[in-house]
């Protein structure tokens, strides 16, 4: 019996070894993935359920714009197919469903997926593989900063962002604090991570010698219950601020802003990130209690709201209504009632079209890199009017301007443009 | 010896599938593979704690949190070969278990259930604070990057070899040892069994093997370390996974971890069960349908099914 | 003689410790009192924590609570406590948007609670409960797992936003401001709590179950039906655990399928505090935990959120350690 025992393990070890010498035959792809004749199939994930939630609008938006684009009969007489996966905001869900997107589902890129820390945790797999991970949906300065320099051991050449990144919107704060409210007292509430930090740095270069006037800088975690929120909030009115600046998402900043609603005499110069300034989150906000007349923020994106009249509004609520996933007209409702993301989604689904259209008539992955590093849209119909959404080799932030914007008209209100178009960029 | 005749075939049957697979399936599917072997990794160790020695684990996602970290960070500071920090996630979590392991002398069942259900949840907490070391939710990536297939390899050699071991532990004095601690505390003591030794022991085994898993999860994860990948669910999953092989058995492992491990990958694109949510009824609804109708699990029923053919 | 006064001495000195205990914890508790007393009186801020410690307290309580029913019943702990909670907050919330009134799917609320407990317990901890506490905990682990799953499937993980019933008004009391929703919060979870206590001490049923959980054997002599008994405590703790989401819920704002993750443990954290056995330690602990969190979180910058549930994991093992049958809680015996 013991010899046996001895002579099954050396089999099996001998085996084993077979499997790990012989296994360096990898497949190696030929051609480019992801493009037939008909069509082009791209991927992307998005947080369909769990905190981030109200984001799965964009992946909607997207894909209504690509299916309008293909009606028209696609690009270079190619369909665009996008196929996104839930991930919720995880990123041990992004990393196997990039995976599947990549190796299984052989995607020619993959375009728009949201979040930080889901981006951050397949840059290193995409760019080793030559994937384009572009047209991110989300604002950190990594997305630029990394083409050219080393983040995280190496460059990320096939990675780029969209939207003007939080620390170039961050010193705008800065500098409208500094011009409109000489002497102020600010607390800030920032989301204890990559992203809030990003914001938060932002802020205090822009303060420059001024940033010892930031009195008061509470983090919190995005898993925290509303009442540690709440908390937080509580102890940037006991510091004395007469600014509160909220660098959350959505969902801490709706806490926030509902908090600082309920804290009698206290009524300091609001500003919240663009990220969590969409109309309808502010609603949610004034629902529990928020009072909005006169929060600050930024824009970049036209407003299905107060800028109606605008032709690309009017495409958008067309496109919007009649090829939104879920069935005609199931998104029209969230249009009107003013939700941003669906503009955003349009918005970069746009750019992608764009992008894949100076590509070539037989588009490589090398060759949609170089289209997206060369932009030029003046003519993008959903971003702020007179924006560009522009990059070259030394811009790799595509869209870099943006508008404040002020709420007023109480809790059936909206955000109205204040001042003209700004440079957040580099 | 001819006891072991069917068993012995069957795992040459198995090593011989394991090794056949890289030639014959799709470097996606091999990522899948490599999946089950990590599960099978942390369910052998948890079953050695569980359904050896009796004590209740929830919470060995915290130890492969521990282990995953220790790879990724290593290699990222200090540029250290992954295998050698498979080694060292194994010896620190082995130390680690020992400390857990502690005041699991004086608490059983249920406490020992909410103690380690509360470090599974407290864990993924530490890099979300110590941020400037442990990259906050930012993540840590390690230096280098291997492919699925050096994934693969790795997770069935080791699991091999620490299957080799966890048979060898189990059937000698410390097996005996443990299963006299788990029939009974009171009986092992007054039989001679150093109870204090062999309890932490036993953690500190268990955990190291959910170390070595760990450290290959995020090697998985294209060395990318993160404390969501971590979270509550993780630690679930192996008992899930543990429950459905078996508990106090060796031989239904590969069917626990190829539940727990396939499962989420394969099912996304079945339409009702595809999404996040209805893996999770399956996982759950699975558990208790076999915690009530085949209380040993995939084990029992490989027995069961043994005396069936024989009688 | 002499044998008699020592034995009198042993009595005496087995009741002086048994006092000594129970005066030990009189007395922490007071001192505690006292300290919070002269900090809210010296510092707004303090009272401003200490007032929302103490409504969150009072959520964490009564999920607390719940967990020493069933643990009482049974002799499980229920994993899934927190879970079910969640799942019957979005029962309420859906109830709601089909047109019922708060407080009128609060009540129907409650009874699905109880329905769906009791149900529970018949199906799937009856068989396994003999078994072993392995086996029980990884049926609770299964089940938790299972109602995530479940309301995922039929709700959608995003966001779904119940209006607070005691509004979004406040009151100020020197300086410290007091929600309505917080006294709204206390409120109800203090009356469910009394209802319960009342029910055990008062009622027949109430008897029976104390009967059937403490002596099952002599219970079911005298015609007590033990089954029904334990399958109604997990009811009963079920209806707790729904109180504790619905008045979670509104502190949240928002209504999502981790809404009882973290209190759960912050609830195993207060059960043990308070002694597994005893419903009023767990009301006790939870306040205390409760207010213990908001205060430090509030004080040493140090302990930042991310260190709560650590926190709460320190506090859970140092009670077990130190002294495991809690504050309140009787030593239990082994069985070989």
């Amino acid at each position: 019996m013991p010899v046996n025992r001895k002579k099954f393990a050396a089999l099996l070890f001998a085996l084993l070894g077979t499997a790990a010498v012989a296994g360096s035959a990898a497949a190696s792809h030929t051609g480019t993935p992801g493009v037939s004749k008909q069509k082009v199939v791209i991927g992307g994930t998005f947080p369909y359920t769990g905190p981030a939630s109200l984001y799965k609008t964009i992946p909607a938006a997207e894909q209504a714009y690509y299916a309008y684009v293909n009606a028209k009969g696609g690009v270079h007489h190619r369909k665009i197919v996008d196929k996104t996966i839930d991930d919720s905001y995880n990123p041990a869900e992004t990393v196997p469903a990039v995976k599947q997107l990549v190796e299984k589902d052989h995607v020619f890129a993959i375009v728009g997926s949201l979040g930080t820390a889901p981006g951050l945790s397949t840059w290193g797999y995409l760019n080793k593989r030559h994937v384009p991970q572009v047209l991110l949906a989300t604002g950190d300065a990594y997305w630029g900063n990394c083409v050219h320099h080393k983040c995280q051991g190496s460059t990320k050449p096939w990675t780029m962002g969209w939207q003007p990144d939080y620390p170039g919107e961050a010193k705008l704060y800065a500098k409208y604090i500094l011009q409109h409210k000489a002497g102020a007292k600010i607390g800030v509430l920032y989301q204890n991570d990559a992203y809030g930090k990003n914001y938060l740095a932002g802020l205090k270069t822009g303060l420059g010698s001024h940033k010892d006037q930031i009195v008061d800088a509470q983090s919190y975690s995005v898993t925290d219950a509303g009442p540690v929120i709440s908390a937080h909030v509580g102890h940037i009115a006991a510091s004395g601020a007469n600014v509160f600046v909220i660098f959350a998402t959505p969902g801490g900043a709706i806490t926030a802003l509902a908090t600082e609603g309920h804290i009698p005499n206290w009524h300091p110069l609001t500003i919240n990130n663009n990220v969590s300034a969409n109309r309808v989150f502010m609603q949610l906000a004034a629902k529990n209690g928020a009072d909005l007349n006169g929060v600050l923020s930024t824009n970049y994106l036209s407003s299905a709201t107060t800028q109606a009249n605008l032709p690309g509004m009017k495409l958008a609520k067309k496109i919007i209504h009649k090829y939104a996933p879920g069935g005609v007209g199931s998104l029209d409702e969230q249009f009107a009632s003013g939700d941003s993301n669906l503009v955003y989604g349009l918005s970069v689904a746009w750019t992608f079209a764009d992008a894949l259209k100076h590509a070539g008539k037989n588009p490589t992955r090398k060759s949609l890199m170089h289209a997206l590093r060369n932009l030029n849209e003046k003519n993008n119909p959903f971003v702020y009017p007179g924006m560009v959404v522009r990059t070259s080799k030394k811009r790799t932030f595509p869209m870099q301007q943006l508008v404040f914007i002020k709420w007023s008209g109480g809790a059936a209100g909206d955000f109205h443009p204040t001042g003209k178009v700004l440079n957040s960029g580099h | 010896m001819r006891r072991q005749i069917p068993a012995l075939s069957a795992l040459l049957v198995v090593a011989a599938v394991l090794c056949v697979l890289p030639f014959i399936v799709s470097d996606y599917n091999l990522s899948l593979a490599a999946q089950v072997g990590i599960f099978f990794i942390g369910i052998l160790g948890l079953n050695i704690l569980t359904g050896y020695t009796g004590q209740i684990s929830i919470g060995h996602g915290a130890f492969m949190a521990i282990g995953g970290y220790t790879t990724a960070v290593m290699s990222r500071d200090h540029h250290t070969n992954l295998v050698v920090t498979m080694l060292m996630a194994f010896a620190i979590c082995f130390v680690v278990g020992l400390i857990v392991g502690l005041p699991a002398l004086r608490l059983s069942g249920v406490y020992l259930a909410l103690v380690t259900f509360a470090l599974a949840v407290s864990v993924p907490q530490l890099p979300l604070q110590y941020s400037t070391f442990l990259g906050g939710s930012g993540g840590v990536q390690s230096h280098r990057t291997v492919g699925n297939l050096w994934v693969y390899t790795a997770a069935w050699v080791c699991s091999a070899v620490l299957f080799v071991l966890a048979w060898l532990i189990l059937r000698g004095r410390l097996g005996r040892a443990f299963r006299a601690v788990r029939d009974s505390e009171i009986a092992a003591v007054a039989s001679g069994v150093e109870l204090p030794i062999y309890k932490t022991l036993a953690f500190g085994i268990s955990a190291a093997y959910a170390g070595v898993a760990g450290s290959l999860f995020v090697l998985a994860a294209n060395g990318f370390a993160q404390p969501s990948e971590f979270d509550v669910f993780l630690s679930l999953q192996l008992l899930v996974g543990a429950a459905v092989a078996g508990l106090g058995s060796l031989w239904g492992i590969l069917a626990g971890a190829a539940f727990v491990g396939l499962l989420p990958q394969v099912s996304t694109s079945v339409p009702v069960i595809g999404a996040q949510h209805g893996r999770d009824v399956v996982f759950g609804a699975a558990v208790i349908l076999v915690m009530l109708l085949l209380p040993d699990g995939f084990a029992g029923l490989l027995t069961r099914l043994r005396r069936l053919a024989r009688a | 003689m002499s044998a008699q006064t020592s034995a009198i001495a042993g009595l005496r000195a087995r009741g002086w410790t048994i006092d000594s205990s129970a005066a030990t914890v009189v007395l922490l508790l007071l001192a505690a009192a006292v300290f919070l007393l002269i900090g809210c009186l010296r510092s707004t801020n303090f009272a401003q924590l200490t007032v929302q410690g103490v409504a969150l307290g009072a959520v964490y309580g009564s999920l607390a609570l719940a967990l020493v029913l069933v643990y009482r019943a049974t002799h499980v702990i229920n994993f899934a406590q927190g879970e079910l909670a969640m799942l019957t907050t979005y029962i309420a919330w859906d109830l709601m948007e089909h047109g019922l009134s708060y407080w009128a799917a609060f009540a129907v609320t409650l009874a699905i609670a109880f329905a769906l407990g009791t149900a529970l317990e018949v199906t799937i901890i009856r068989p396994v409960q003999h078994r072993s506490v392995i086996a029980t905990v990884i049926v609770t682990v299964g089940l938790f797992v299972l109602v995530d799953g479940v309301v995922n499937w039929i709700w959608g993980g995003d966001y779904k936003f119940m209006q607070s019933p005691f509004g979004n008004g406040s009151f100020t009391v020197g300086g410290v401001v007091i929600s309505h929703l917080y006294v709204g919060m206390v409120a109800v979870v203090l009356a469910s709590v009394v209802l319960v206590w009342a029910l055990f001490r008062f009622t027949k049923l109430g008897l029976g179950m104390r009967a059937a959980a403490l002596r099952p054997a002599a219970a079911s002599l005298v015609g007590v039906r033990v089954d029904w008994m334990l399958a109604i405590g997990w009811g009963l703790a079920a209806v707790l655990g729904a109180v504790a989401g619905l008045m979670a819920e509104p502190s949240q704002i928002f209504l999502s399928p981790t809404l009882m993750q973290p209190i759960l443990v912050y609830a195993f954290a207060a059960a043990v505090l308070g002694g597994l056995e005893s419903p009023a330690g767990a009301v006790i602990g939870g306040v205390a935990i409760g207010v213990t969190l908001t205060l430090i979180v509030g004080y040493v910058p140090e302990i930042s959120s991310e260190l709560q549930l650590p926190f709460a994991f320190a506090v859970l093992l140092l009670i077990l350690l130190i002294k495991p049958s809690g504050l309140f809680g009787r030593r239990e015996v082994r069985r070989v």
